[in-house]
């Protein structure tokens, strides 16, 4: 397998779209490695740079210390799967695996080995004479990542290929390519808009938006400590609550008030309001879900995060139920034990855990506390 | 080569396009190979005219083959004259027998889908409509074929596919659209793979501008001296904020530059275009100027 390194790889067509600027990025060997963000942020373009399908307009890409640039992409031993994976309708499953071989003139009984291998490793070895219609879409799904497998490549290139499954199939797939990851210790590069997809399968994820990387970091730390809004915003289902707060320090007390709540912050995130000048300035107040809670014990012993609101929709989703409810006319989402007598109409309390709350520079967006 | 290696040849190539083997006998009497060669090769066109698919439907998009002849011709190939069909025109650097092998096994024969070799870069797929297929369908498959090169050629490719066709009849004017569609999209919508014929945009309209016609749009833009191009610097601020909806907060905010960099680089446009691409009129002007100017470098370029 290979690690990689991208350095101030820009992209921009010949249209003036400027679709990646300045990318830096070391891949190790073994990495699994997501590319995320909404569509049009550069994602797609940056693997299709490393694979040759697209020119490099600056920069430099290398695969195990070799600069690539110029490299044919079918010289580089890399190896893609796509969403729009197509499999030859008329061909057998060991035919569809075997057919990229055969067209590179591979021995027969090395490609015999190499499929048989890589449908054992995808728990094909069964279906290996059945035809793609025969097959379901999970099955078909392993078959076109056999096909990637048997070129037994430096590094495998993903392009969202479960984008065309159903939300069922996903997980499952989800799965069995993590397994895939462990049994080949390969190097995989995947592209997704799936947040899901990214947290669960990635070992770093590269968080992009309009074609500038916002954060690089592993999924937790990307979930607790996102560098700004986009990132803290993007990552997280349901997304983050954001509530404009004008920051108020006295003396040795720093309050964030949203409306007619004064809510008070911390001693461990004082520091960076204070030093950063933001007493009297409007900043964004960000929490998670999970951190509004409307249990009696947490609101008793938290009386100065307190928010209050009427729900407006009660959702029950089995192991927890969401709440939705305003507060000084932003939407908030709290995430709370379905045990919750709170239904919609009711008129709530939730006290925020302020340990936990993110803070965030309303003009540069960036964080100033996580 | 000498004759007889041509005469080899000439023979081999007339047993790959007609499966017929012929010898010439060694009677000991002298053998005019001259007109030899020239019958066979005769035969080898003759048959390619009257069996070859692939090279009946390449004459027919070139309007090569007259109306009435169609459907004779049609028939003998055992080509239906009346179905509905979609044409792709996909270019890749090079279309080699790797591109050419996973299109004949993406679209093996009982699909009745043809593939008509165009130049060295470029290939047709003419397909058959399946019963409901769509528009929509019709993308779709754009993208596998795009996708499917890319994953196992690893080939650049960029397609563009035609409206549907009822008769072979339409298939010149299909051909015609779909190659103006091709190049449209790679010179104003370079960014994408994909170019239906029907969603060229502006593009279309420029492509289809007489040069002298642009060239005094232009100069009534920028005045006599029409920039060969942008700095790189400038067309990137001016993309970003059309992307942006000309919203100057969020065009500095994404570019991390000051707000006021932002309208002195703006401002800087209008001095030099009399243009402020800050008003709706003036940015749709602006832009395309921009394109016309790209499409004129590319037609001198060429």
């Amino acid at each position: 397998m290979a690690s990689l390194s991208l350095e101030g790889i820009q992209k921009i067509y010949p249209n003036g779209f400027h679709a990646v600027k300045d990318f830096n990025l070391e891949i190790e060997d073994k990495e699994f490695i997501i590319f995320v963000g909404p569509s049009g942020c550069g994602k797609s373009t940056t693997l299709r740079m490393i694979a040759g399908l697209e020119d490099i307009s600056g920069g430099t890409l290398k695969i195990d210390g070799k600069v690539m640039n110029d490299v044919e992409p079918k010289d580089r031993d890399i190896a893609m799967v796509f969403q729009n994976y197509a499999l030859y309708p008329h061909m057998t499953v060991y035919d569809n695996m075997a057919f990229g071989l055969k067209l590179r003139k591979v021995p027969k009984d090395e490609i015999d080995k190499k499929v048989r291998e890589a449908a054992r490793i995808l728990d094909l070895d069964k279906l290996l004479d059945r035809k793609p219609k025969a097959l379901s879409g999970g099955q078909r799904q392993r078959v076109a990542m056999g096909r990637a497998i048997v070129r037994n490549p430096k590094v495998f290139l993903m392009d969202e290929p479960l984008s065309n499954l159903d939300a069922k199939l996903r997980v499952q797939m989800r799965i069995e390519i993590s397994k895939l990851h462990e049994n080949l210790g390969a190097t995989i590069i995947y592209v997704t808009h799936d947040q899901t997809e990214a947290m669960t399968l990635g070992t770093r994820i590269v968080v992009m938006k309009d074609g500038v990387v916002q954060q690089v970091d592993t999924p937790q730390n990307l979930y607790n400590t996102p560098c700004n809004l986009f990132v803290a915003g993007f990552i997280g289902s349901p997304q983050m609550n954001f509530m404009d707060a004008l920051c108020n320090v006295k003396g040795d007390d720093v309050t964030l008030t949203v409306g007619e709540y004064a809510l008070k912050v911390p001693a461990s995130k004082k520091k960076a309001l204070i030093d950063g000048g933001y007493d009297g300035k409007t900043v964004v107040l960000g929490i998670r879900p999970e951190d509004v809670h409307d249990s009696e014990a947490f609101i008793s012993n938290s009386p100065d995060s307190i928010i209050k609101s009427t729900i407006k929709v009660y959702e029950l989703l089995g192991a927890e139920v969401f709440l939705y409810f305003d507060v000084e006319g932003t939407q908030m989402t709290a995430r709370v034990n379905p045990r919750t007598t709170l239904r919609t109409g009711d008129k709530a309390v939730f006290a925020l855990d302020m340990e936990k709350v993110h803070v965030f520079d309303k003009e540069t967006e960036l964080t100033i506390t996580n | 080569m000498d004759h007889t290696q041509e005469l080899t040849k000439a023979l081999s190539e007339l047993k790959r396009i007609t499966g017929v083997t012929l010898e010439v006998p060694d009677t000991g009497e002298e053998v005019d190979i001259e007109n030899t060669l020239s019958q066979i090769r005769c035969l080898c066109t003759a048959y390619k005219e009257k069996y070859n698919k692939a090279d009946f439907l390449y004459g027919l998009m070139t309007g090569g083959i007259p109306a009435y002849d169609i459907h004779g011709r049609a028939a003998r190939l055992h080509i239906s004259p009346e179905e509905r069909r979609v044409l792709y025109l996909l270019e890749a650097r090079n279309i080699d027998d790797t591109v050419h092998e996973i299109l004949k096994n993406l679209f093996p024969a009982q699909t009745k889908t043809y593939l008509v070799p165009v130049t060295d870069h470029s290939i047709a797929v003419l397909r058959p409509l399946r019963e409901g297929e769509t528009g929509q369908d019709s993308r779709r498959i754009a993208r596998t074929i795009v996708d499917t090169l890319n994953t196992e050629a690893l080939a650049q490719v960029q397609i563009a596919y035609s409206f549907v066709i009822d008769s072979l009849t339409d298939l010149p004017e299909a051909f015609q659209e779909t190659g103006l569609a091709l190049r449209v999209g790679k010179l104003f919508y370079s960014d994408q793979t994909v170019f239906p014929y029907n969603e060229l945009g502006i593009g279309r309209l420029i492509y289809q501008l007489p040069i002298p016609l642009c060239e005094n749009f232009l100069r009534e833009i920028f005045g006599p001296d029409i920039p060969d191009s942008f700095d790189e610097d400038t067309l990137g601020t001016v993309n970003r904020f059309f992307q942006n909806n000309l919203n100057i907060a969020e065009t500095s905010r994404q570019l991390h530059m000051h707000r006021n960099t932002l309208i002195y680089r703006l401002e800087q446009i209008e001095k030099r275009t009399g243009l402020d691409i800050r008003l709706f009129e003036d940015a749709m002007t602006f832009k395309i100027a921009i394109m016309v100017l790209n499409y004129l470098q590319t037609e001198r370029n060429l």
